[in-house]
């Protein structure tokens, strides 16, 4: 049993070594002058000296396999390299970013957590009754309206005409006020965003509880249970939902994986100073560095919350500690 | 003496998309205090969901109770509130089922799914019906009682599964208890254990039970009387040594003749009984085993034959014809 958990945390350790070398050799197989790749089209306009100069600020006068440990020690100290760019080492532009994003993010991520288990389990109670036929109605309506649409329609009607809320960034520039005032003015920035994530997100959580708890309803303990003389309430809480949480928070962890890469189009159409944002402007302006490194940090996240999600499950059902 | 347990007229039918299957078709039980009564049949005669019925554990819908009484002490158990249910079941008639693979909660803890029933009838605190789990575990040979308590049931064997359920049934000290094939999953040896473990258990604690169960060597070994059920109706009813010795109706005799045996004739070939069983949708006109016996006539797809009485004391046959199997017998 144990061993089977230290080979869980070995592949894992493999892949992730795998994925930052794909990381490093990936632009230096494409074709091209990797002069170019670092310093972006601006190569075409640099003298022979700042080329040079460069060049040997990113090692790419030494052989590849120096590079290579250099990149790899970088890295362990969380030195993602430079953007010549946006003239910023990259960590920080990161650093910067990465909080907003889990902001609006994170909040979504709870948001439909509660609400996708809660009307799941609401629907799968009530299957086949009006409740359940138009909550499903509504969560495929929610699931497939576009989050550019929704996010510029909530735009032109709650900021625009009704004036309630921002329609960008993350705070009101040059605002002064109280420590409350100002948590105050961020959370109206966030609101909007996390409306639009929520309405994209809550249906994939609830249709995994719907279906994950219509099964368990089905289920022979559940019988069992009723033959016992509970009461319907306890027959629910303490025998039909504890078993469909586990493929949820399964769904859940994986997810909380992604929130760290942002979401292009939210941050996009909110102007909002994320991760995702970050990734728009480095396609757009071709900052193949910073992109690199965002990658980076999603494939991180991604592993680390699978790892948490391969932790968790086992408390939420003890068969998967056997095998 | 009055029976502990009645059903009257008892009918259960399924609204299903070709139409309303009826499942269960006017049976008559009566159970008294202390004895062990099986009910017979192929699978989908109907047994399971003739006690499920009594138990009020029908999926409804698409389930039905037609028609009937289920009596427990004189009160109807069809007419109970939901409340007055939930407080019969577990507390006074009990169920044991089929697959312990797939009857047990699998995120729970073995002590917790037997001290919920205690707690909730009994009203006893949480440490007292821990302890009383493990004694529950003790009685039914469940070695290292106090141990596996905190135990989920992927971490027993079948077997072990099954006697947790029977612990789990017995915990409130019912007057019935009902088990739905609860051998039909495991072992033959394990079989063996289980039918001696509830006989034993039955005969202590003095309780009733209603055994189902399409097995004829299992019945015969545990049950005082029989009830045969076919196409949701019971066909024939009587003490266990008449049904096997002196059938008198032509499914009984055609389920003993299907019964392998080490003593048969040369030839080796396994007796079966032609056609399939009934599946009823809308309520029969007539015998439902006619167009499968041996011995209709005319009468038989004319009129649904009643319970008649015998030539052997107790039992009784839904047969127009039971006269000719006593003739058989005797030749």
């Amino acid at each position: 049993m144990r061993s089977s958990r230290g080979n869980r945390i070995l592949e894992y350790l493999v892949v992730f070594v795998i994925a930052v070398s794909l990381n490093f050799f990936l632009p230096r197989l494409m074709p091209g002058n990797p002069l170019a790749l670092l310093a972006g089209v601006d190569v075409g306009l640099m003298t022979p000296e700042e080329k040079a100069k460069v060049k040997e600020e990113a090692g790419l006068d030494r052989p590849l396999w120096e590079q290579y440990i250099d990149y790899w020690n970088d890295l362990l100290h969380g030195d993602f390299g430079y953007s010549y760019k946006q003239k910023a080492p990259i960590t920080k532009m990161i650093g910067d970013r990465l909080p907003w994003t889990l902001l609006i993010t994170g909040s979504s991520l709870i948001i439909s957590a509660i609400f996708g288990v809660i009307f799941g389990a609401i629907s799968a109670w009530n299957r086949a009754k009006p409740v359940d036929i138009g909550l499903l109605w509504t969560m495929i309506l929610m699931g497939s309206m576009p989050t550019f649409w929704l996010g510029m329609m909530l735009i032109s009607i709650v900021s625009v005409d009704l004036q309630l809320l921002p329609s960008f960034g993350a705070m009101t520039p040059a605002f002064f006020g109280t420590f409350w005032e100002s948590v105050a003015d961020v959370a109206s920035h966030t609101i909007l965003p996390v409306i639009t994530l929520s309405v994209w997100s809550i249906p994939g959580v609830y249709l995994t509880m719907r279906y994950t708890m219509l099964s368990v309803l089905g289920a022979d303990f559940i019988r069992t249970a009723r033959s016992k003389g509970l009461s319907e309430k306890t027959v629910l809480f303490r025998h039909v939902v504890r078993n469909s949480l586990a493929p949820v928070v399964t769904v859940l962890a994986i997810r909380l994986g992604f929130a760290f890469g942002g979401t292009v189009v939210v941050e996009t159409v909110f102007s909002y100073p994320g991760l995702g944002r970050l990734i728009f402007e480095s396609v757009s302006g071709r900052d193949y560095p910073v992109l690199q490194a965002t990658f980076l940090v999603i494939t991180v996240a991604v592993l680390v919350s699978n790892i948490l999600a391969d932790m968790l499950y086992p408390l939420l059902d003890p068969r998967a500690k056997a095998n | 003496m009055n029976p502990l347990l009645s059903v009257n007229n008892l009918t259960t039918s399924f609204n299903l998309d070709d139409g309303d299957l009826y499942a269960v078709n006017g049976i008559d039980i009566t159970l008294h205090q202390g004895e062990i009564l099986a009910i017979v049949g192929e699978s989908g005669s109907g047994k399971s969901v003739s006690l499920l019925s009594v138990m009020g554990l029908i999926p409804m819908p698409p389930g039905r109770i037609e028609e009937g009484e289920v009596l427990f002490e004189g009160k109807d158990l069809l007419k109970m509130s939901y409340r007055e249910m939930c407080r019969i079941r577990g507390n006074e008639i009990a169920m044991i089922f089929q697959d312990p693979m797939t009857s047990l909660n699998p995120v729970m803890r073995i002590g917790d799914q037997i001290g919920e029933a205690l707690m909730l009838h009994l009203n006893m605190t949480k440490t007292r019906a821990r302890k009383r789990a493990v004694e529950l575990l003790e009685l039914v040979g469940i070695p290292d009682a106090d141990r596996r308590t905190r135990d989920y049931p992927h971490q027993f064997s079948g077997g072990m599964r099954q006697r947790v359920m029977i612990a789990m049934a017995l915990s409130c000290e019912p007057k019935i208890i009902i088990a739905d094939e609860p051998t039909t999953a495991l072992d033959v040896t394990i079989q063996t254990q289980i039918i001696n473990l509830v006989k034993r258990l039955q005969s202590e604690l003095g309780m009733s039970v209603v055994w189902i169960s399409h097995d004829l060597g299992i019945v015969a070994s545990i049950a005082d009387r029989v009830a045969v059920m076919y196409a949701g109706k019971i066909v024939e009813k009587g003490t266990v040594d008449d049904i096997f010795y002196h059938p008198r109706h032509p499914y009984t005799l055609g389920l003993l003749k299907s019964i392998p045996r080490l003593d048969s004739d040369e030839s080796g070939q396994l007796e079966e009984i032609p056609g399939h069983a009934h599946v009823c949708f809308d309520q029969p006109s007539h015998c439902s085993f006619a167009n499968r016996c041996e011995f209709k006539t005319e009468r038989c797809f004319q009129e649904i034959p009643i319970l008649y009485e015998t030539d052997i004391g107790r039992t009784r046959s839904a047969c127009f014809h039971w006269s000719r199997l006593s003739e058989n017998e005797n030749v």
